[in-house]
């Protein structure tokens, strides 16, 4: 116990203090971070809330709707901006006008003009042209101030009192969300997608990461003959449970470091974004209870015991870093596989194809999660779940300390499988 | 304790292509130095992994100070050199030490104390320098065989176990390995190593064991073996190059077994039943100048040539054995 205490230890601490473990273990809650504050900027930027600084409206009506326009898209004015400028020109000299105008915006004096005319009037037609024009955000900002302006000339022409048609007319509607799942209402829906793909993808991040890592240990320890030395001490069997545990716990720390500098990262994002010029939405980290902790926490060991003892088992038969990356292609593969999968299953986590990811072993370990994050998933899929990873699991380690045993003391070509089956016969 | 440190009895391992040990027994006698001898793919690796208890054998019993190999109790009593030298190359060498250390079951403490006269003692740490401090990959290759070394060292084991050690030394590191080989056994400390280099193992070892094809092919005290392979043997040194006349006399089948001609320096194995005097009158019938004729006894080498011959070695076999 002392003993695989020391490899544990050893792999651990070796592991923990190179700076490509603290680069990843910075920089890893900076990506993520980034890809919170990233869409929230690019979003406002199509948005482009209050980018409706020094535009022009020329108003060919004799209406005053120019004016009203001009109210509304100033009522949403960020402080510092410059209000629309309104000219009302006659319908004949409006192509001069437009001319104009646009040379200003080509000079950068302006960033773009509205025209109102009869067609807009009528409610047909209102043209814009400007910098911004292809900015979604913008035109559907601009469309609904033309139709609100248009509205409330509609209303006091039919009489209405024109301080009631403010009142009548101003409707800032927000549409929010909430999940319902089995347990009942819950956090916001999009909050959860972003929760269980972020733990989906976490799993395999740190399946492949530390599993490639479990293997490369062992691809070292066989090639710089360590290995004979450490087994002529422990068993086998011991040092390969050492190693496995030692990277494990490292990829644990890492994990837990990474949650909780985003955690922290997300709950101080309204000033960062404020920074950026972007409001958030108040919304709230989803809650997580021990119980499902656990759960995440008992699906990554499984996962990456099952995975990293196959890594093993590969490292061991290989002599060169090109022999590990051939012969690690079928592991990859069922990776890689699982994570194509994470999308589809988001959006439809109760559908036939999840059930069956989060039942078959390979990818269990990361679908399962996925789904325990999403929401509530029957008992009985969770045990037969849990079931077959653990048998998995345990079908595994057998076949890699085998295989590991006999492969680590074997140099020379690279093992097919069907010799690795026959060292799995061999008694030591 | 038992009087021998090693009893092999009958080991026998078989791998899917070949049998790399076959029926195999030895004894290694307690405080003694032992050599395995034999051509590459003798079986000298498998044999010492299996007393290491790195493989087991498929039949058969090996008993290491008077337990059984696979007792885990005695694999802090065993020192192990593997024949290619392995370190973990980014690691600080005072960690590698520790962690091996440890693998023995001693403790931290303990294995620092030790570290630290070892490495005074083979002048890894100095004054100036304290090479413990540096990573492995950062030590000359010398170097990081005496780290090797301590690692083997650092328990104070009573078997130590040197596989091919030798191999790749320069001279000076070579006499050291010798030394202190020689000082282990007055310790008390049983030492076993392989090696195919003859001369080294005729003048360190107490005992040895010639293993071909996985097969004993002899083994005994260095005397024992020596006298038993008679007095049949002279020692011829010429004093220049040797006439067609003396070349005549070698050949002669009645007269001469075998010669291994080392220009003018000659061993003669003669031929059964006949008078080591016949062939000093017939060389000094030539002419030529006899600066010394001696009846010896066989070198190890001799032996070794004559009972492994060129056959033993299985041509195409890896090192391992």
């Amino acid at each position: 116990m002392a003993k695989l205490w020391a490899i544990i230890k050893r792999e651990y601490v070796e592991r923990v203090r190179t700076k490509w473990f603290l680069f990843a273990t910075i920089f890893g809650p900076i990506f993520f971070g980034a890809m919170i504050i990233i869409p929230a900027v690019l979003a406002k930027q199509s948005k482009g809330s209050a980018e409706f600084t020094n535009t022009r409206i020329l108003d060919a009506t004799t209406t005053g709707i120019g004016d009203r326009i001009a109210e509304i898209m100033s009522r949403e004015r960020q402080p510092g901006s410059i209000p629309p400028q309104v000219i009302v020109v006659k319908p004949s000299e409006l192509t001069q006008a437009e001319s104009t105008a646009t040379k200003q915006v080509m000079a950068k004096q302006l960033s773009g003009y509205l025209i109102a005319d009869g067609r807009t009037l009528g409610g047909e037609e209102a043209r814009y042209a400007g910098r911004n024009a292809t900015s979604l955000g913008d035109m559907e900002r601009l469309r609904a101030a033309v139709k609100e302006a248009l509205l409330t000339q509609r209303l006091r022409s039919a009489g209405i009192d024109s301080s009631k048609v403010r009142d009548l007319t101003f409707i800032p509607l927000r549409l929010s969300s909430e999940r319902i799942t089995d347990k009942g209402r819950g956090g916001s829906g999009t909050v959860s997608i972003i929760f269980a793909g972020g733990i989906a993808f976490l799993l395999y991040m740190s399946i492949v990461l530390y599993g490639q890592n479990v293997l490369r240990g062992v691809l070292e320890e066989k090639t710089t003959r360590v290995a004979e030395v450490v087994v002529s001490s422990v068993p086998a069997e011991t040092l390969l449970a050492g190693k496995i545990l030692g990277v494990g716990a490292v990829g644990l720390t890492q994990q837990i470091l990474w949650v909780i500098t985003t955690v922290m990262m997300f709950k101080a994002r309204e000033p960062i974004l404020a920074k950026f010029g972007v409001s958030t939405m108040p919304f709230a980290l989803p809650e997580i209870s021990i119980g499902l902790a656990l759960l995440l926490l008992l699906f990554f060991i499984l996962g990456f015991i099952f995975y990293s003892s196959l890594y093993a088992a590969v490292g061991a038969s290989v002599n060169t870093e090109q022999e590990a990356q051939q012969a690690v292609q079928p592991m990859l593969i069922l990776l890689v596989a699982t994570a194509i999968f994470i999308n589809p299953i988001l959006l439809n986590p109760t559908s036939r194809l999840a059930q069956v990811m989060s039942l078959l072993p390979f990818s269990a370990p990361i679908i399962m999660p996925l789904r325990l994050a999403l929401g509530s998933v029957p008992w009985y899929e969770l045990a037969g779940s849990l079931v077959g990873v653990l048998l998995a699991c345990l079908a595994a380690t057998w076949f890699a300390a085998r295989v590991y045993k006999v492969g680590l003391l074997m140099y020379g070509k690279r093992a097919t499988l069907g010799e690795m089956i026959k060292w799995v016969s061999y008694s030591r | 304790m038992a009087e021998n440190t090693i009893e092999i009895d009958n080991a026998v391992k078989r791998y899917a292509e070949h049998v790399a040990v076959r029926d195999l027994s030895l004894r290694v006698p307690k405080g003694s130095v032992y050599g395995l001898l034999g051509p590459n793919g003798a079986g000298k690796t498998t044999t010492i992994r299996m007393i290491l208890n790195i493989i087991a054998p498929d039949s058969g019993s090996i008993r290491i100070l008077g337990r059984p190999a696979n007792d885990p109790k005695i694999t802090g009593h065993i020192g192990y050199l593997p024949e290619e030298r392995g370190l973990y190359r980014k690691m600080q060498v005072r960690r590698v030490l520790r962690f091996l250390a440890e693998l023995k079951g001693m403790n931290a403490h303990d294995a620092d104390k030790k570290i630290d006269e070892w490495l005074v003692r083979l002048d890894l740490k100095t004054p100036e320098k304290d090479w413990g401090l540096s990573k492995i990959d950062e030590l000359s290759r010398g170097m990081q065989q005496k780290v090797q070394f301590i690692g083997t060292m650092l328990h104070d084991p009573d078997l130590v176990i040197l596989d091919e050690p030798f191999s790749g030394l320069d001279p000076i590191n070579a006499q050291a390995l010798k030394d202190t080989i020689v000082e282990l056994k007055q310790r008390g400390k049983t030492v076993i190593f392989s090696t195919h280099l003859m001369d080294n193992a005729e003048r360190i070892c107490d005992s040895v064991c010639i293993i071909a094809r996985g097969e004993k092919v002899l083994d005994g005290s260095i005397g024992e073996i020596k006298g038993a392979h008679g007095t049949r043997n002279v020692a011829l040194g010429l004093g220049g190059d040797p006439s067609t006349e003396v070349s005549a006399v070698l050949s002669d089948k009645t007269l001469v077994d075998r010669v291994d001609d080392s220009n003018r320096y000659f061993e003669i194995e003669m031929a059964k039943g006949t008078d080591p005097q016949v062939l000093l009158r017939r060389i000094v019938a030539t002419g030529a100048t006899v600066n010394r004729f001696e009846i010896v006894q066989p070198s190890l080498h001799q032996i070794f040539l004559e009972k492994v011959g060129a056959t033993g070695v299985e041509m195409g076999m890896t090192g391992h054995g």
